[in-house]
This record gives structure tokens, C-alpha cells and sequence, in this order.
């Protein structure tokens, strides 16, 4: 009984039970009202440490929780130590570091924060070729330069790479607003916590980008165990209890904070059992001028009154950011997982949108990671210098040391900078809409961050401290190429029964439907919805790309959609990177997107790639794998014209898991990159949807397939993995996509559908079934590269390919459009209800009811709602 | 033409305030977004909007207050506590006020649905958890039944809106359904693809209401609550099928006329009654 509810009932970490006999059960009573309360006991109070030598800082850090990297240990210790330092800490009433001190260098220093890793020095080794090459920071090679090129040809580029989000032009009068996150940890812990904390936090984001935008839409990305597992690995939540529970806590931040989320996906693999991975995205629109300047220009100026508005702050979420950036096991600070309440955060953004229409916001941004520490920390560059008084700060009780206020993650907080001639309007308008904002300090120049709590001074730190030459972090990595790690293409027959391989493809959890998630989300909200997350007859196909209106009464939209594609990372990092990027880019153009707008998002997720002999022996290959994916992002990011609007990485995707017998086991995610793209609609009534829609139409190929079944779902199916990982040649691909556009624009296309994972024969299928129509299709006049068997042209995972339906009277025109592009008609839409498929050697090889292919599709989560 | 003024709520959750505030324009009134703070004295500050300037009082979707202790009661109990009064003199003045959805959910609480003869106090009516037990965000077919009272409904005999809830299923005892019945008080059904009633069966019903009721009115036609979102139905391309229809009709020669989405209308009856009665 006990293990029953500790086990599979509770969640002991944020959870209670108690187990009743049946005598003492009181119907009336039932378990009573129990109020959780917190008495902390805790006379506040701050604490110094000693830095004898750089051991004592690193055992300190350790016992801490600080997270603190070996390497900046010493610079931490030279700057306390230096005699100047003494001398003005003297003056302040201070002589050792604080706690509050450490804590505060600590989580500006976290990975989390500053992206150590991508901006490390990578030694580079291909051990097949004996290539070497040293890559001096990726971030500021793969990512920065990339698209500070591109910034410069797209005028509509407004403002990227420093703020909470990137902004882009989306009409004259208004910017939209975009960047993306992960929350894996928390919510492997608690998954409706982590994961409603991590969409109600990613929705702070734009609302603190600029001075302030309105948010428009969220998705979502789900990486977990197989739902179904019942292997003898036990991890802290079954992927289904994990499931369900991300899949609630997306569902309540986003749909209790009146926000729509029209796209999101789930990919099962067993990999995620370390640990999950939870994408979320956010959308945000802000008008182009506040206050007579552009609204993505802000500054905390001296003097300026340094405002936390919104929630108060707890214990919760305390060493968030540190622990994000260790791997998962059991010894992980539960602190650090925290409940979102959307409607505390829904009455701030009401308020703060209306503070923003009156000018009162001079700066603005976000307490997440880090809280106070980060978003006062990084304002207080903008002075250069701040004062802030601790004990100013609301509280939900007594008993807070210094320091845990000043890096508490207690949500649905920003900071805010207000002049002092608007603090009192602000507060006034705060009031009116019931939310709680509080001066807590003062920006100044004084070069310092100045903590102080009960007037007496606790942090004394250098503004100039965190941007000193910290030790680039460097890594080693080794390339192993796919041949030489034994890889290879499988040496199979042709099967007898095709129709029973697409329906057992159509079945599997990575391509069957998974309505009882989408349906769950409010996708309509804010009256805007142009194409919905699921369409097609029945409006229960999963839609390449959502458009949305933003501005009521504009006729302009703004289409979104979002790529992952881990498996191709079992080859090649550098394919899985391009494959995703080129899905995505497809997935808009799809739905009527203009390529020529197009933004991106790069959410990376992966394994711990510091080596270690013991711990993580293949460090170097992950670090080879993910310079590769960088590479990629490069060359595609360039090719496409992408600017990278805004980005994340999430390392240490590692957890250690219960396995047979007791003992634990340690499972690396696969190699993770969520692509989002996102791009302007010109006019949302030329938009067009996957499903085919009239009998008679005809059916067309776009893109060339060739033997490219590399980690495609059909080999994974057969538990092959393959070598010939699908390749994308950008200069090809590109022209086809803008005369694809043109078609769309042109008002050719009846339908059109990427076709991503599981090749044409899923996505034939797929198109089909949403249309509730038939299809003759003939696989001879498929484009090919080579000759391919029927198996390779249905199931091969080639990039750059489209299936278009289009009315027979526009043949001509539709072919002109596509003039000298790979394109061939392939068939016809029916209403005979099959889907009948010819061979290469022109016999029948599929001949499948359609409403049979349906069921199937919908069979394995059929039953949930 | 005189100046139809509607209010559109905000604040404490509610969150459909554009998109509401947007149908009313289209359909011709001068709407405000008004926080609720500013039309009732919160806190000893006065209230800086009155109720009686406004025609059309609009409760719209959201989560009031959260919905912690059930949907729409809070809300109802500070709209009654507060500005009770008012919002009967509202009513008695012959003015217009619509809850949608969580606003549904609201005027249930406040006892102002179902307003048998006047009775503005009377809770007898539950909107709650969907028998699926989860929050739907489904598109539904509607009829709207020919007898009833409603204004808002003027003309409309069949509209496809959607449905976004989780607490949905309208649940009242027997006696007070065979009332609305007899008062012409049912407005709206959940229907099946034929348009006839759907009798429970899901997805056409989809929360399990009773007798498929998806939206009431008061004895006088002119308060009206409803689940689905007509504010949601503003422009042809909310609907799910309009691609499809855009195709069908160009094999036709033809393309889909008027922009404005279906569900305007029901903002329009409101305005156009105003206009004549007020």
C-alpha cells in the first residue's frame, strides 16, 4: 500500500499522502483541510566564507549547490583578494564574499545564463580523415556572425541576439516578437510544474523584450519515453505519468493565460528516460513606436526606480539555473521546482501593456533563471550600477536569507525600470489592476552592484567583474564518421505485402495521431486562428504550420511551425541539423508562408559533452557531434536566409535511471535541435492546407527522392539504423520553394504538404485521409535520383520534397510556375475511397480503403481525450 | 444613427476582450474594454465607469480569478456584491448583456440566467466539468431553436462556432429545463451534421449538456449566455473548413463573399436592437 502511493500514486517531491483504514475514514470529513504553510523558523541573516585557496572555494561551491565551473574558481578568488577590492569592500562594511556575493556570481556564471559551452574552444578532430581544426566559439561563429550577415540584406530584421527575444517587422505599425526555451529538469522532476512554469516563463520573455510585447501564441515540443514502456528501467515518473503531465501543465499556462497554442509535436524515444525534454516557444506583437521611439529600444538610465512587480518571492525555484546545468540524479535540489500560476502573470501583462501605452517603462525584463540576481544584475549594465535594498522585497513569508531572496526563481515576476516623476502613475494603474508592485531600489553609475538588506550593505560587487576574462571553457572533439563507426544499409529483399508496411509505419507512436494532446490546447483565443493545428475533413490532421492573425482586421498573418529530428543525429549530427531546418522551412511554405521572411529559433538539447574517463567517456564524440549541428545551423541558416531571431541551448540532457537489480544507469538524450521557423503571410486568404480536396485533381512530386532511408522511420521499425542519412542541397531546393510560393500566391494549389518522417508513402496516405478521398498514384513517375526499389521511394526520408494537388484546369499554369524544377505529376485524386499505389514495374502494390488507413492512424491513442 | 455603446470586461483573467471588443465594432457599436476594477469600487477608490452609460454589457471568455473556486464565481460574487444594483437597473431599463463562456459561467452564478419573470437572484443552473473530463477546444454545429425569445439570435436558425472549456456541461434538474423549454428560454443546441439536436452523442455534444443546451436567455430575450465563441467566428478563415470551401467554390467560377466571419451577427442583433428599442 505504501509503495503504492509513494510509487505510482504521489510524486514525493512535491507531494504528500497518508494512507486511511477503512474504520478511520470519515465520509463527512474526508482527509479534512489541510493548508500547507510554511514556518521557516530562520533568523536572516548573511554569511561570509573564507577563500583561502581555490580547493576551499570549490568544496564550498559544492556543498552549496553553487555549480560553480573549476576554472572560474580562481578569477572569483583574485578579484576578492585583490587589495583595492579590499579596501572599498572595507568602506561598504564588508571584507570576506558574501554568500549573497557567491551565490549571485554563481548564477550569472551558470551555464544556463552564459552559454559556456557554445561559447567555448573546441579542438576539432575527424579521426578517419585527420582533419583538424580549432573553432574559436561557436555561438559568435555558427550563430552571431550568421546572422548579423543576414540582418544586413533583410531590412525587416529589428533587433536580435541581445534581448529577452528577437523582434521582427511584421507591418508598419507593428513588430512581432519570438524566442524559445526548454524546461527540461523541472519538469523531469514534476512534470505539470516544470512544464507550466516553463511555458508561463517562456510567455515573459516578449512581454519583457522591447518595452513590452503582447503575446500572441505558444508552442510546444514533448521529447519522452515511450508512453507504453514497460521495460525494467524505472525512472523518477513513467513517461506516461511524465506525459500526461507536461502535456497539463503546457495546457494550463497557456489556455488560462488566454494565449492560443496552435502548433506542437511529441516525439517518444526511449533515449528521453534520463531525461525529458520540454521545448516551448512564445509569440509576442508590440506596436513599432512607444512613446514616439522604436519599442525595441530600452535603457535603465541612472536614477531610474528599480521595480519588481507581480508575484512575491518564496523559496521555490531556488538554484533552478544551477541545476539545469547538471545532470538529473537524486541528489538534484527539489527547491528548484516550482508551480506557475498564469493568473497571477495574465494580470501583470494586462498591466504592464497599459504601463507601456502610457510610456512609463523605460527598461523591462524578466525574473526567470537567476531572478532578481539576472534581471537586476543585467539592467543595472545599462546605468552601469544599482542599489538595492533586500528586505523592500515582498515576501510570501518570513525568513528568507539575503541571498535566497536575491536568487529565488519564485515566478510571474518582472523587473521593471520607471522614472521617478511616473513611479506614482505606475503604481496607481498597478493598483487598478490588482497587481502588487513594489520599489525595491534604485539604478545609479556608481560602477558597483550594491546589495543591501536592513541597511546593511550584503553585495559589493563590480559591474565590470562579470564581463573580466573568465577562462574560455574547452573542449576536445573527436569526429567519428558514420562508416567507421560500422554503420550500414541493410541488405533486404523487397516485401510481399506493401499495404501492411505503410499501415504498420501509419501505427507507430512517432507518426500516429495524437489529437487528444492538440485538442486539449486552446488554439482559437484572441480570434485570429487562419489554419489550425489539425485540419482536413475531419479536422484531425496535424497541419504542416498554424497562421494566425495577429492585428484583428489586418488581412496580413503570421504562419509558425517547428521541427525535430533527433534520430538522424544516430548518423550524423550535421544531416539531423539541416534535415530539421529544411522541415521547417518546408512547413511554412506549405501553408502559403513567404520564404523570403522567414526567422528562425535553434533550441539545442544535448548530452553532457565534457569528457570524462569515467563518467562520460564518449564526451568528445557528443562535442563533435554538436560542433557538426552547429556547422549546419551555419550553412543553412545562410543558404535559407534565417536570421536566428533567438536560440537556446540546453546541455547536460543526461539522467541517471534505476535499472534491473537496483543499479543505476546513466542515458544520454539523442542529440537534440528543435527548429522553429516562423514567417509573414501577405494575405491569410491565400493560405492553403495539407488534405487533398477534390476527386479529379491532380497529384504532384516537388523535389527529387533519392536512396536516403538513413534513421528513417522504416528502419527504425526493422531496428536498423542505416548510413544514407538524408542530405538537403539548399541551392536546389531553394528556387523550388519560391515558385512554390508563387503557385500558392497565384491561387494554383488546392493542397500542399511537406513530406517529412516516413517519406511519401505516410504522407501520401496522410494527405488522403484528411481529405476523406482516394488517390491512383503511380511510383514510375515519382523523381528519382537513381533508380529506387518501391520500398526506397516510399519510405525514403529525402529532404525538399512537397506533395501538391492541384485543379486539372490549372495544369499549364501550375507547370509553367515550376518550369526546369524537379517536379512530375504522379497521379490523381479519387473518390473511390482507396489508396491504390503502382509499382515500379506498373502493378498494384497498395490498395487500402481509406477509411481503414484512417483507423489505423488513429487507433494507438484513439481512446484518449 | 445613435451611438450603440457597448462594455467589454477585462482584468482577473478574462482574456477574449480583443477579439470581443473587436466583433462589437464590426457590428457597429462603439465598444470599450473596461477593467472591472474601474466599474466597480475595489478597495474604497471609486469606480471610474458607470454601467448605466453603456447598452450592451458584455462578460466574455477567460478564467476569472482563475476559476479556483469554480468557474464564474467569483466573478459573479464580486459583480453582485459590488454593483448588484446597477447591473438590475441595467436590466430593467430594457439594456443588452451576453456572457460568453466563462462569462456563461458568471451570469449562472450571478442568477441572472435563467431570469424567470424577473428573478435576477436564483442560482438553479450548473455549467460544469465536461463529462470527458478534460478541457475541448472543438468546433460544434449549433441550431438555434425557432421559438425562442432570444434577440441575439435574430435570423439565425444555424451557426458553427467553437468551443474552448473544460467546464461546459449545462446541468439544471428537470424542472427548470422543462421551464426554459416552455419559456422559449433555449437559444442554442449542440446539433449533428444534419443540424438536427445531438442528443448527447459526442463529439457534436461536446460536454455532455443536457438536452444539448448550449446557450439560454432570461424570460425577456435579452440576457443572454452561451459556451461557444461567436467573437471567435469574426472573419471567414476562423472557420475550420474555409480553405476547403475557397476550392469548392473556385471550381465554380466563384470566390467566398463578405469578409465578416458568421458569428458577428449574433453582435449585430445586439446592436440592431439597441438601435430600434433604446
Amino acid at each position: 500500500m505504501e509503495t503504492i502511493a509513494r510509487e505510482i500514486l504521489a510524486n514525493d517531491i512535491i507531494q504528500q499522502w497518508r494512507i486511511y483504514k477503512r474504520d478511520e475514514w470519515d465520509d463527512q470529513k474526508g482527509i479534512g483541510m489541510n493548508i500547507p504553510r510554511v514556518a521557516l523558523n530562520n533568523i536572516p541573516q548573511v554569511g561570509t566564507f573564507p577563500i583561502k585557496s581555490d580547493d576551499e572555494l570549490k568544496r564550498l561551491s559544492a556543498e552549496r549547490n553553487l555549480a560553480l565551473h573549476e576554472s572560474d574558481i580562481p578569477v572569483i578568488r583574485r578579484y576578492f583578494l585583490q587589495k583595492d577590492v579590499l579596501l572599498k569592500r572595507k568602506a561598504v562594511g564588508l571584507d570576506l564574499p558574501t554568500d549573497v556575493e557567491l551565490e549571485y556570481i554563481s548564477q550569472a556564471r551558470s551555464d544556463h545564463c552564459n552559454h559556456n559551452t557554445f561559447s567555448g574552444l573546441f579542438r576539432y578532430h575527424d579521426i578517419a580523415t585527420n582533419h583538424k581544426e580549432i573553432i574559436d566559439n561557436l555561438f559568435k561563429t555558427c550563430i552571431e556572425q550568421p546572422t548579423l550577415e543576414i540582418k544586413e540584406k533583410k531590412d525587416w530584421v529589428i533587433s536580435v541576439l541581445w534581448d529577452n527575444a528577437g523582434v521582427g517587422r511584421f507591418d508598419e505599425d507593428y513588430y512581432y516578437v519570438i524566442t524559445g526555451e526548454t524546461h527540461n529538469s523541472p519538469s523531469n522532476m514534476e512534470a505539470y510544474g516544470g512544464a507550466i512554469t516553463g511555458i508561463v516563463g517562456i510567455y515573459r520573455d516578449p512581454l519583457g523584450t522591447g518595452r513590452g510585447s503582447k503575446l500572441i501564441q505558444g508552442t510546444y515540443g514533448f521529447c519522452v519515453g515511450p508512453r507504453d514502456y514497460a521495460g525494467e528501467l524505472k525512472p523518477h515518473l513513467h513517461p506516461r505519468r511524465l506525459l500526461d503531465g507536461v502535456i497539463e501543465g503546457v495546457r494550463d499556462g497557456g489556455n488560462k493565460s488566454g494565449i492560443p497554442t496552435p502548433f506542437g509535436q511529441v516525439i517518444f524515444d526511449q533515449s528521453y528516460m534520463g531525461k525529458c525534454l520540454v521545448f516551448v516557444t512564445a509569440m509576442g506583437i508590440m506596436p513599432a513606436t512607444v512613446d514616439g521611439k522604436s519599442s525595441h529600444l530600452k535603457k535603465a538610465n541612472p536614477g531610474d526606480m528599480i521595480v519588481m512587480c507581480g508575484g512575491r518571492v518564496g523559496k521555490d525555484g531556488i538554484h533552478g539555473v544551477t541545476a539545469a546545468s547538471e545532470t538529473y540524479s537524486e541528489t538534484t535540489p527539489a527547491g528548484h521546482v516550482q508551480i506557475g500560476d498564469p493568473y497571477t502573470q495574465k494580470k501583470m501583462h494586462d498591466f504592464l501593456l497599459e504601463a507601456r501605452d502610457e510610456g512609463l517603462i523605460e527598461f523591462i525584463t524578466d525574473n526567470g533563471g537567476g531572478g532578481l540576481s539576472s534581471s537586476v544584475g543585467e539592467s543595472a549594465r545599462w546605468s552601469n550600477g544599482c542599489h538595492v535594498d533586500l528586505e523592500k522585497v515582498p515576501l510570501k513569508y518570513e525568513g528568507l536569507d539575503p541571498w535566497e531572496i536575491w536568487v529565488s526563481e519564485s515566478q510571474e515576476r518582472m523587473t521593471v525600470a520607471v522614472r521617478p516623476d511616473n513611479i506614482d502613475r505606475f503604481l496607481v494603474l498597478s493598483a487598478r489592476h490588482a497587481v502588487e508592485s513594489t520599489v525595491i531600489g534604485q539604478y545609479n553609475n556608481s560602477g558597483y552592484l550594491h546589495l543591501a538588506f536592513n541597511k546593511k550593505t550584503c553585495a559589493y560587487v563590480h559591474m565590470d567583474l562579470l564581463k573580466s576574462s573568465f577562462p574560455q571553457w574547452e573542449f576536445d572533439a573527436e569526429w567519428i564518421p558514420p562508416s567507421s563507426r560500422g554503420l550500414k544499409e541493410p541488405l533486404w529483399d523487397e516485401p510481399d505485402d506493401q499495404g501492411y508496411l505503410v499501415k504498420s509505419i501509419l501505427k507507430r507512436p512517432n507518426i500516429c495521431a495524437k489529437n487528444w494532446i492538440q485538442r486539449q490546447y486552446d488554439h482559437e483565443v484572441q480570434g485570429g486562428s487562419v489554419i489550425k493545428p489539425l485540419v482536413g475533413k475531419g479536422q484531425d490532421m496535424v497541419s504542416d504550420a498554424a497562421v494566425v492573425r495577429p492585428i484583428l482586421g489586418v488581412l496580413k498573418g503570421i504562419a509558425i511551425t517547428q521541427s525535430i529530428n533527433p534520430f538522424y543525429s544516430l548518423i550524423d549530427t550535421y544531416h539531423m541539423a539541416a534535415v530539421t531546418i529544411d522541415e521547417a522551412v518546408r512547413r511554412l511554405i506549405a501553408v502559403g508562408g513567404d520564404p523570403a521572411h522567414i526567422g528562425g529559433v535553434d533550441n539545442f538539447c544535448w548530452p553532457t559533452i565534457i569528457h570524462d574517463p569515467t563518467k562520460n567517456p564518449d564526451g568528445r564524440y557528443k562535442a563533435a557531434q554538436l560542433v557538426r549541428a552547429c556547422w549546419a545551423l551555419r550553412d543553412y541558416t545562410l543558404a535559407f536566409e534565417i536570421p536566428l531571431l533567438s536560440g537556446k541551448d540546453s546541455m547536460y540532457t543526461d539522467g541517471e535511471v534505476k535499472g534491473p537489480s537496483g543499479m543505476t544507469q546513466k542515458i544520454s538524450g539523442l542529440p537534440t535541435l528543435q527548429f522553429t521557423a516562423t514567417t509573414l503571410v501577405k494575405d491569410i486568404r491565400r493560405c492553403v492546407t495539407m488534405e487533398v480536396k477534390i476527386a479529379g485533381d491532380l497529384v504532384y512530386i516537388l523535389g527529387k527522392t533519392g536512396d536516403e532511408l538513413g534513421a528513417s522511420e522504416y528502419y527504425q521499425m526493422m531496428n536498423w539504423i542505416g548510413l544514407n542519412v538524408p542530405r538537403v542541397d539548399a541551392e536546389k531546393v531553394i528556387s523550388l520553394y519560391h515558385a512554390l510560393y508563387q503557385a500558392i500566391q497565384e491561387g494554383l494549389v488546392a493542397s500542399c504538404h511537406a513530406v517529412g518522417r516516413g517519406g511519401l508513402g505516410v504522407h501520401l496516405a496522410l494527405s488522403a485521409i484528411g481529405g476523406n478521398l482516394g488517390m491512383d498514384i503511380d511510383l514510375r513517375s515519382v523523381p528519382v535520383q537513381e533508380r529506387l526499389s518501391n520500398t526506397r521511394i516510399l519510405y525514403s526520408e529525402s529532404a525538399g520534397r512537397f506533395i501538391v494537388t492541384i485543379d486539372p484546369k490549372k495544369r499549364g499554369a501550375f507547370e509553367e510556375t515550376m518550369d526546369g524544377l524537379d517536379y512530375a505529376c504522379i497521379g490523381r485524386v479519387s473518390d473511390t475511397d482507396t489508396l491504390q499505389v503502382l509499382g515500379v514495374n506498373g502493378e498494384i502494390i497498395i490498395n487500402e480503403k481509406i477509411g481503414d488507413l484512417k483507423d489505423i492512424w488513429k487507433e494507438p491513442f484513439g481512446g484518449l481525450v | 444613427m445613435r451611438t450603440v455603446k457597448a462594455l467589454v470586461l477585462t482584468g482577473y483573467g478574462l482574456n477574449c476582450d480583443y477579439e470581443t471588443d473587436f466583433s462589437l465594432k464590426m457590428a457597429g457599436a462603439a465598444s470599450e474594454r473596461v477593467h472591472i476594477n474601474e466599474l466597480i469600487s475595489c478597495g474604497g477608490r471609486g469606480a471610474s465607469v458607470s454601467l448605466g452609460d453603456y447598452h450592451i454589457l458584455v462578460l466574455g471568455g477567460g478564467f476569472s480569478w482563475a476559476d479556483d473556486h469554480g468557474a464564474g464565481v467569483i466573478m459573479a460574487a464580486r459583480l453582485r456584491y459590488n454593483i448588484g444594483e446597477e447591473i438590475e437597473e441595467f436590466i430593467r431599463e430594457g439594456k443588452l448583456v451576453i456572457g460568453i463562456c466563462n462569462g456563461f459561467q458568471a451570469l449562472v452564478n450571478l442568477g441572472l440566467l435563467p431570469g424567470f419573470d424577473g428573478d435576477y437572484r436564483s442560482r438553479e443552473i450548473a455549467l460544469t466539468y465536461n463529462d470527458s473530463g478534460n478541457f475541448v477546444d472543438t468546433w460544434v454545429r449549433l441550431r438555434t431553436r425557432e421559438d425562442t425569445v432570444c434577440i441575439f439570435t435574430k435570423g439565425i436558425s444555424y451557426i458553427e462556432l467553437p468551443v474552448r472549456h473544460g467546464e461546459g456541461k449545462f446541468y439544471a434538474s428537470r424542472e427548470i429545463i422543462d421551464r426554459l423549454i416552455e419559456k422559449d428560454q433555449v437559444v442554442l443546441q449542440y446539433a449533428d451534421r444534419e443540424g438536427n439536436p445531438a442528443e448527447g452523442r459526442w463529439p457534436f455534444n461536446p460536454n455532455g449538456s443536457l438536452y444539448d443546451i448550449g446557450g439560454i436567455c432570461d424570460s425577456t430575450g435579452r440576457i443572454f449566455g452561451l459556451m461557444p465563441h461567436p467573437e471567435a467566428y469574426n472573419h471567414y478563415t476562423n472557420h475550420p473548413d474555409w480553405v476547403m470551401k475557397r476550392e469548392e467554390l473556385a471550381r465554380r467560377g466563384k470566390g467566398i463573399e463578405g469578409e465578416e466571419g458568421e458569428g458577428v451577427a449574433i453582435f449585430r442583433n445586439a446592436v440592431e436592437y439597441v438601435r430600434e428599442n433604446l
